[in-house]
């Protein structure tokens, strides 16, 4: 039985192990043309030339499209529209497509891109924040405000004052890495026209029914001609969330004459042109009461958000949002800046803004408490938020708040209370030392933009449960979710569920699978269409048996009973009595934001501030050898709030998925460039985390109960991910080894190790 | 694209040399990465995968006393499986578990990473300090190098065009006690060494007889360090002896500087893995 709360295998398992799921990258249709771009090579500069005649004479070359093949506005995005499909006269990133090429084969399409004679005369490249900063800087995209896209600052209560009360304050500056998503499946897609025009399109991608408006305004094509299909993703992590091949392909399938094109960018492809995470500078000042009570915390962050806006603003805002931790903090004020550089584009990634800042309050947590002489994991629980406090941006919180509980588990925790006796028994060339963060992660698209999906279920004419999902399940396993949600309301088994992935033209808007709303805010909806179709089922059974009405039914496996009288219907003989309209039910959800206003959040206007917020309190035990400067973690706990858990397997699935993505970001991955041209081109030099190289990490939910989700859960897709850079931080702080820029790489621990005088180490210990 | 699969060596330098444009190929993990690299669909290649004869792993006594040959088309898998280089040649086994991962190592061949003349290669320190030899065959004739005169330089080695590699003979080490392979990459597999260490001691009654020291990616090909296999002949394992020769050491290697690591960490981390051999309390040295 697919019942809530079973730690059942996934509805695509079977599937998936056997290799039958067809994939976007699966699919290859015959009569297929291939679809590839020429990426510009050079970070910042103008077009002089693009000859393509000789291309175009390759055998095999379809079509050599270039900017003026574009129709529409040639500007992809979908809250800025600045993004080109294909540049026309500047290239403001290394990944800028210039050209587009259509070929029978794949060696054609490689041999007509190499065969394109590009002439591209170079502007100064602005590398880093400070020279997009700078007074003199190149002017990227002609903004008044120079290179800032956009700069606000959000406050609560009054940081200045606030910080003169305070008994300590410590000031630091944090720099995060940009993070690669480095899902398995790369960005890829197939497209066709077909002979009234419509333009048929299966992505690997995060948000299906966007991305036909996305489509829609960069080509001039009508949004309601194109119908997108969403299978099941090979990994997103909010990489495919916004347009990557989908308009270069629709561009391709205009060009293709009703032939199907496929476009599939390899792996060094999607390193140079795919989206990253955020780079960010984060500048803190916080300050605390002598009684450990913090009490004010003033910050700057700077995200760069490379060439493109992408969803740079809504990022920086959710960081501004939870600067400030999650904790009661009386004094905030957080300022952002989103700096547009000649970098390559940064746009969403699990943890949206809230993985940088997580390591920079948590790292003034940790000098905090050693300003203060205090526990660092007691000084964290004696400010920890709970429910009906405003939280550090002024937002009441009504709804399910488990950070203190998630904090005290973890202070029970043997790895916690062991510490001590831990880390004498050190090995020689070796500090050992154990680490705590506290994060949390706003869930939805905060206000302004409705969060909401449409569910829609059906009893099919043979008798069967059909899901018609209308958000990705890039591999989190929300599809799965949704089977067990409808197999608890119709108490139907696995057997008889049927499942229809993301497809325009057959499920229904439902949003994006991303910001941790997948589950709740569909899941929502569905349990409202379930129950509806459960009762339609007892009132045409009621019909069936000539009973009054359908309140003595109750759903078994494959049917209905009818109690008083213990007589059964099979499911299929009410599908044989019911029009097929009949057996079909729909329903909405919204998701419920706050009505509090915040300062400072007239800036935004859309993505602040939320209501609903999943925690997580981690520990990371940590060796780090003074010989090498590496660090190994060696053990891993978390202790997460979401609410209900429905699945205990998909919800330890997400915590270590994200844990071990986390830290990844602590320790090796940082995409590297120079002069804004990528140094970090492939796996072997972008280096995440291997199954050697991650601990066995221990995943324990904190059962709160979230009364406005679905069967009592809230989404932690993200949350997981914010821990581990501060968790391992706290634990380098901790054995003497301040650490303020991301990675912590072998190079940088050792230079630490080298900096650290001998005895600061157990001083800062706790 | 002619792809040439021998069952035989005489085939095998036939082969070779009627075809002086092919290329051997023998797991590909490098080549094949090489050629896509640049863009280019292989010419002419001779697999070397069927050729039963260069795949063996076998011990032999020789004038100089017990060896191991090693066919170069054995696997590091192979390598991994055999007790005899377990045994015999426990600072191999090392590298080979430091190697990639499980599905490279099963295609990858001790003689293409002796051929790809790598400074990061794993295996080419163990080599180095066990004194082993190349053996080397064309239609022409054979011929036998030690490991250092082969390897000349980064991508460099002494194979003449006609010419494979047949194997590499390892002569045991036998009055060494301490085998000490340490490799630092980014992660824990599937890592290229960013430096490492590879060390074989003699130690007799607490002293030093006889050291051996060879590094990997600290140079254009392995560095040996004489000056600091003299400091610790002679002495204990001590830190302040350990510490001497990490400076020797230091001045010895030419590191450069890449996306994986500056210079300077090498050059540090070169020395600072001398000091695992400390003869500490609670430890056993080279463990
Ligand atoms: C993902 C990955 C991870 C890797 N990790 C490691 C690692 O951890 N450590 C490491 O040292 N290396 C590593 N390598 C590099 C590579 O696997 C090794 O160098 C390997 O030993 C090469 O062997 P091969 O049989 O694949 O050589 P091939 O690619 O077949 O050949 C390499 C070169 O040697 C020549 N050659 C091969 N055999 C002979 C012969 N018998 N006679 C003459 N010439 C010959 C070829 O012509 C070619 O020029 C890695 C490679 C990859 C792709």
């Amino acid at each position: 039985m697919q019942d809530i709360g079973r730690r059942s295998r996934r509805f695509d398992a079977l599937d998936k192990a056997r290799g039958t799921e067809q994939f976007a990258t699966d699919i290859y249709p015959p009569d297929m043309l291939w679809a590839g771009a020429l990426r510009a090579g050079v970070p910042h500069g103008i077009i002089r030339r693009i000859e393509t005649a000789r291309a175009e004479k390759v055998e095999g070359v379809v079509a050599v499209l270039t900017r003026k093949d574009v129709p529409g506005t040639n500007r992809q995005g979908f809250v800025y529209w600045d993004m080109p499909v294909l540049c026309g006269t500047r290239v403001r990133h290394a990944g800028d497509a210039v050209a587009l090429v259509l070929a029978e084969s794949r060696r054609a399409l490689a041999e007509a891109l190499r065969a394109i004679e590009m002439e591209i005369e170079p502007l100064p490249v602005v590398d880093t924040l400070d020279a997009a900063l700078a007074d003199d800087a190149p002017n990227i995209h002609g903004l008044d405000t120079g290179n800032v896209l956009k700069a606000a600052t959000i406050a609560k209560g009054d940081a200045e004052a606030g910080l003169a009360e305070c008994d300590v304050v410590v000031e630091e500056t944090f720099y995060t890495p940009a993070q690669e998503h480095a899902f398995i499946e790369t960005e890829n897609g197939v497209a066709r026209i077909d002979d009234d025009g419509t333009l048929h399109m299966t992505v690997s991608t995060q948000a299906p029914f966007r991305d036909r408006f996305e489509i829609g305004r960069a080509l001039g094509l009508d949004p309601s001609r194109i119908h997108v299909t969403g299978p099941y993703l090979g990994g997103g992590f909010g990489g495919k969330d916004g347009a990557t091949v989908q308009c270069l392909l629709a561009l391709a399938a205009m060009h293709a004459k009703g032939r199907p094109v496929k476009m599939w960018w390899n792996r060094e492809e999607s390193m140079l042109a795919g989206y990253k995470r955020h780079a960010a500078r984060m500048r803190f000042t916080a300050g605390a009461k002598r009684d450990g009570t913090l009490h004010a915390v003033r910050c700057e962050l700077d995200y760069d958000t490379g060439a493109y806006a992408h969803l740079g603003v809504e990022i920086m805002a959710l960081g501004m949002e939870h600067s400030g931790g999650p904790y009661r903090l009386p004094h905030l004020e957080a300022k952002g800046r989103c700096v547009y550089t000649n970098n390559p584009v940064a746009g969403a990634f699990r943890g949206f803004g809230v993985a940088q800042v997580s390591f920079a309050f948590e790292g003034m947590m940790d000098r905090l408490a050693h300003a203060l002489g205090m526990d660092p994991l007691k000084f964290r629980l004696r400010n920890a938020i709970t429910r009906g406090e405003r939280n550090c941006a002024g937002v009441t919180m009504t709804t399910s708040t488990g950070m203190e509980e998630c904090l005290l588990r973890l202070r029970d925790h043997p790895h916690w209370k062991s510490r001590e006796a831990w880390r004498a028994d050190a090995p020689p060339f070796t500090r050992r030392a154990v680490g705590v963060a506290a994060v949390f992660n706003g869930m939805g698209y905060g206000r302004g933009l409705a969060d909401y999906a449409v569910a829609k279920v059906r009893l099919t004419g043979s008798g069967r449960i059909r899901v018609y999902n209308g958000v990705s399940d890039m591999g989190q396993g929300n599809a799965s979710t949704f089977v067990q949600m409808a197999g608890e309301i119709l108490c139907q088994p696995e057997s008889v569920m049927e499942l229809v992935q993301p497809d325009t033209d057959r499920t229904h808007p439902s949003g994006s699978a991303a910001a941790g709303r997948t589950t709740y805010t569909y899941g929502k909806a569905l349990i409202k269409a379930c129950e509806t179709l459960r009762d339609k089922l007892f009132n045409r059974a009621a019909l069936m048996l000539f009973v009054d009405d359908g309140s003595g039914f109750a759903m078994i496996p494959g049917g209905v009973r009818h109690l008083p009288t213990g007589r059964d219907l099979p499911l299929a003989a009410l599908a044989a009595m019911m029009h097929p309209d009949d057996r079909i039910s729909m329903a909405e959800h919204l998701m419920p934001v706050t009505p509090e206003p915040v300062r400072g959040g007239e800036a935004f206007t859309l993505g602040f501030p939320h209501l609903l917020f999943p925690y997580a309190a981690h520990l990371a035990r940590i060796e780090v050898d003074e010989l090498t400067g590496r660090v190994a973690v060696l053990d891993y706990v978390a202790f997460t709030d979401g609410g209900r858990v429905l699945n205990p397997q998909n919800f330890e699935q997400q915590v270590h998925g994200s844990v071990a993505q986390g830290l990844g970001y602590a320790l090796t991955e940082d995409v590297l460039t120079e002069a804004g041209v990528l140094r970090s081109t492939d796996l072997c030099t972008y280096v995440i985390p291997t199954s050697l190289d991650l601990p066995d990490i221990e995943s324990h939910a904190v059962e709160t109960i979230e009364h406005t989700g679905p069967f009592g859960m809230k989404g932690i897709g993200e949350v997981g991910l914010n821990g581990p850079l501060p968790a391992v931080a706290s634990a380098l702080y901790s054995a003497g080894l301040p650490m303020t820029r991301a990675p912590f790489t072998f190079g940088r621990v050792l230079a630490a190790l080298e900096d650290d005088q001998p005895g600061t180490g157990s001083e800062a210990a706790s | 694209m002619p792809l040439f699969l021998p069952t035989d060596l005489s085939e095998t330098l036939a082969l070779l040399a009627d075809h002086p444009e092919a290329r051997i190929m023998a797991g590909g993990t490098d080549l094949l990465v090489r050629l896509r690299a640049a863009g280019r669909t292989p010419g002419t290649l001779v697999c070397l995968e069927r050729v039963a004869e260069l795949g063996r792993i076998e011990a032999l006594e020789t004038a100089t006393g017990p060896a191991v040959r090693i066919g170069a088309a054995a696997t590091i898998t192979d390598l991994l499986r055999s007790d005899t280089v377990r045994q015999r040649l426990p600072l191999l086994h090392r590298a080979a578990s430091a190697f990639a991962a499980p599905t490279v190592r099963n295609a990858a061949t001790i003689g293409g990473n002796i051929c790809t003349a790598s400074p990061a290669a794993d295996t080419l320190p163990a080599l180095h300090v066990m004194n082993a030899s190349v053996e080397l065959a064309s239609r022409r004739g054979a011929r036998i190098l030690p490991m250092p005169h082969f390897v000349t330089g980064p991508g460099r080695t002494a194979l003449e065009p006609d010419e494979v590699l047949t194997g590499v003979v390892v002569p045991v080490p036998r009055i060494f006690t301490i085998h000490h392979f340490e490799k630092v990459g980014q992660r824990q597999a599937m890592a290229i060494a960013v430096v490492s260490l590879t060390a074989m001691l003699a130690v007799e009654d607490g002293r030093i007889r006889d050291a051996r020291l060879a590094w990997g990616s600290v140079g254009p090909t392995i560095v040996r360090c004489p000056e600091a296999e003299a400091i610790l002949r002679g002495s204990r394992l001590t830190l302040t002896a350990l510490t001497e020769a990490a400076r020797a050491a230091r001045r010895a290697v030419a590191p450069i500087s890449d996306v994986r690591a500056t210079a300077d960490y090498r050059r540090q981390v070169a020395g600072n893995l001398l000091l695992r051999l400390a003869d500490l309390p609670g430890r056993k040295p080279g463990s």
